[in-house]
């Protein structure tokens, strides 16, 4: 079993492969920098669609040597994105991730019909996997970037993702807690009805393999201590793999908060898609977005 | 004035008349360790309203020295929380503390028309965290009392919180309204309230604060995050309030600090015409006392 982003990158390493990255839209220094890691490192090539002066001049900037790059000239974001995913489609990059395209921009074209990266029917999420000091193992949560008010069908996606995740990292049988702010369903949380859905599909097998429980706080989820104090009997035990949030507004504070004030560091990867789709934040640390492409390259 | 940690809650409360607190049920291990410490230490003049041998009884066990200690015997539940009640009304002390009752017994006394705590306010939850990241103190509301406030709720609530924060010295308090995003998404109603309430701050229709919203987590929270994203706030990056969209979100970031980060928390219930303390059997030792601290800094 894997612990630690750290210990997954390790087995990214040891395998030896080089993975073709397309980058869409790679005018910024955050992903350059990001990017020349992930080569020097010797994980991956980089295709980098944009204008290409203003890369090379951005390299030049950093003291970049622009021959560890492959620079496709696209216009605008938009070409730079489609470019990108296009790459990945026809089976000349390995992954797609975001450079300085916005968000909305760069999700059309990944989730474009007939030219985007959608597995058929899926849903598009994103599982993160949290390194926390103060727990012994990684903590994988969904979704924390994607879905803003997730509903039954996607909560089953999300777990499943996560549970796909888990898998790889080694975990047998992950525990999922299902977030809420206590142990009690409330009436006032749509969450909550879901919650009870998914653990009756889960204990019919119509959900992978895992143990499952919720609504749990935090406390119940992550604290075998809050549990024996509150008394309260749940599967999970204050041992959770997986977090799955009930929204956007809770997930993200959560991961965010617990990057700033616990020492956090998240690589997280985008689910539901063909090849693996690199989405970060541009005020992550320069070590998470090292994390979010070991892991595409863990995950491809 | 702004506070950099819990125990500079200190210095607002020496050098005054010490605050009556009366504890209600005072049958209680879990509050009573914690009233008699804040007693020694001069920070409250407790009342204790309860059954009076089951007090001593726990004081002998727990080696508490209550001497000199006014005791008020009533044994029955409700009865007690009246007459702690009563005496708040009648003005005979200042802080109300939750002892071995529940919180619904306790709120339906406190909301009593005829001899109850009503202001006509709206009763609110305020945590204040202190954090090792964070350059000073950071208070969060609601995470434990309102479920799901509409804008009203939220307007009442920040005013509960602000008029609070001014009450312990805070100068123009920087409010940021928590969003998953910090873009206006009219999918998502949190950030539309967070668009009107920084209007009706900037008409003043709600004063003594600067509010900004919507806010995400670490826009709020981090300067450098908040630069990256090109976000122009006076809040941003030094928030003193973070108004949460509703418990869910409020609940999982409350527990994720005090588990994963190691925050210090006190908190207090404000609304009602004394500050309330109401702690949980899973608070820490030191929360309950910060608690107590905080409810004598606030009372006045």
């Amino acid at each position: 079993m894997i612990r630690s982003l750290d210990q997954m990158v390790a087995k990214v390493l040891s395998g030896g492969r080089k993975y073709r990255i397309a980058v869409a839209w790679a005018h910024d220094d955050n992903t350059i920098l990001a990017i020349r890691k992930a080569v020097e490192e010797g994980i991956a090539e980089a295709l980098l669609t944009g204008r290409k002066k203003e890369i090379l001049k951005n390299c030049q900037a950093w003291g970049i040597k622009p021959e560890n790059f492959t620079i496709i000239e696209s216009d605008d974001e938009v070409s730079a994105s489609a470019d990108a995913v296009k790459l990945a489609k026809t089976g000349d990059a390995d992954i797609v991730m975001k450079g300085l395209a916005g968000t909305s921009h760069f999700l059309k074209a990944v989730m474009d019909k007939e030219k985007g990266l959608m597995l058929p029917g899926a849903v598009l999420s994103y599982v993160g996997a949290l390194q926390l000091p103060a727990y012994n193992k990684l903590l994988f949560i969904t979704d924390p970037a994607v879905i803003p008010f997730p509903g039954l069908e996607q909560k089953i996606a999300m777990a499943e993702y996560a549970i796909e995740m888990t898998s790889r990292f080694g975990i047998e049988k992950p525990k999922i807690a299902l977030i809420g702010a206590s142990e009690k369903p409330s009436r006032h949380f749509e969450s909550s009805a879901h919650y009870e859905a998914m653990k009756k599909m889960a204990a019919a097998g119509q959900i992978s393999t895992c143990i499952m429980d919720g609504p749990l706080d935090i406390f119940l989820a992550c604290d075998r201590k809050s549990v024996e104090i509150k008394g309260v009997k749940t599967p999970v035990d204050g041992d959770a793999d997986i977090l799955l949030f009930p929204s956007l507004e809770s997930s993200n504070p959560f991961y965010k908060g617990l990057m700033l004030f616990a020492g956090g560091e998240l690589g997280g990867l985008i689910r539901g898609t063909e090849k693996p789709v690199v989405l970060m934040s541009r005020s992550e640390s320069e070590k998470s977005k090292f994390y979010c492409i070991a892991l595409a390259c863990f995950m491809a | 004035m702004v506070l950099k940690s819990l125990s500079d809650l200190k210095g607002i409360v020496s050098g005054k008349p010490r605050k009556k607190l009366v504890l209600a049920a005072a049958h209680d291990q879990h509050s009573l360790g914690a009233v008699i410490q804040a007693w020694h230490d001069d920070i409250v003049e407790p009342i204790l309203i309860g059954d009076a041998r089951a007090i001593q009884n726990i004081c002998m066990e727990y080696g508490y020295n209550i001497d000199g200690l006014q005791v008020i015997h009533e044994p029955v539940t409700e009865m007690s929380v009246e007459r702690a009640v009563r005496m708040l009304n009648g003005k005979q002390a200042d802080v109300l503390m939750k002892g071995k009752v529940g919180t619904t017994i306790l709120l339906k006394c406190v909301l009593n028309r005829e001899w109850g705590l009503r202001t006509g306010n709206l009763l609110s939850h305020i945590a204040l965290f202190e954090v090792e990241t964070y350059h000073k103190l950071i208070a969060v509301t609601d995470v434990a009392m309102n479920i799901a406030p509409n804008l009203k709720d939220k307007i009442a609530i920040v005013n509960n919180s602000v008029s609070f924060l001014l009450k312990l010295g805070y100068v123009m308090p920087k409010v940021a309204v928590l969003g998953a995003v910090e873009m206006v998404n009219e999918n998502m109603e949190a950030t539309l309230d967070a668009a009107l309430l920084s209007k009706m701050n900037q008409r003043d229709q709600i004063k003594n604060c600067i509010i900004d919203g919507p806010l995400a987590f670490d826009n709020a929270i981090s300067y450098e995050s908040a630069k990256h994203k090109g976000i122009r706030s006076e809040v941003a990056g030094d928030t003193d309030l973070l108004l949460m969209p509703d418990i869910e979100v409020g609940n999982v970031l409350y527990k994720s600090l005090v588990f994963f980060a190691r925050a210090k928390v006190a908190s207090i219930i404000l609304g009602a015409q004394v500050p309330i303390v109401l702690t949980s059997r899973s608070d820490s030792e030191q929360a309950k006392y910060d608690s107590i601290l905080l409810s004598a800094a606030a009372s006045n």
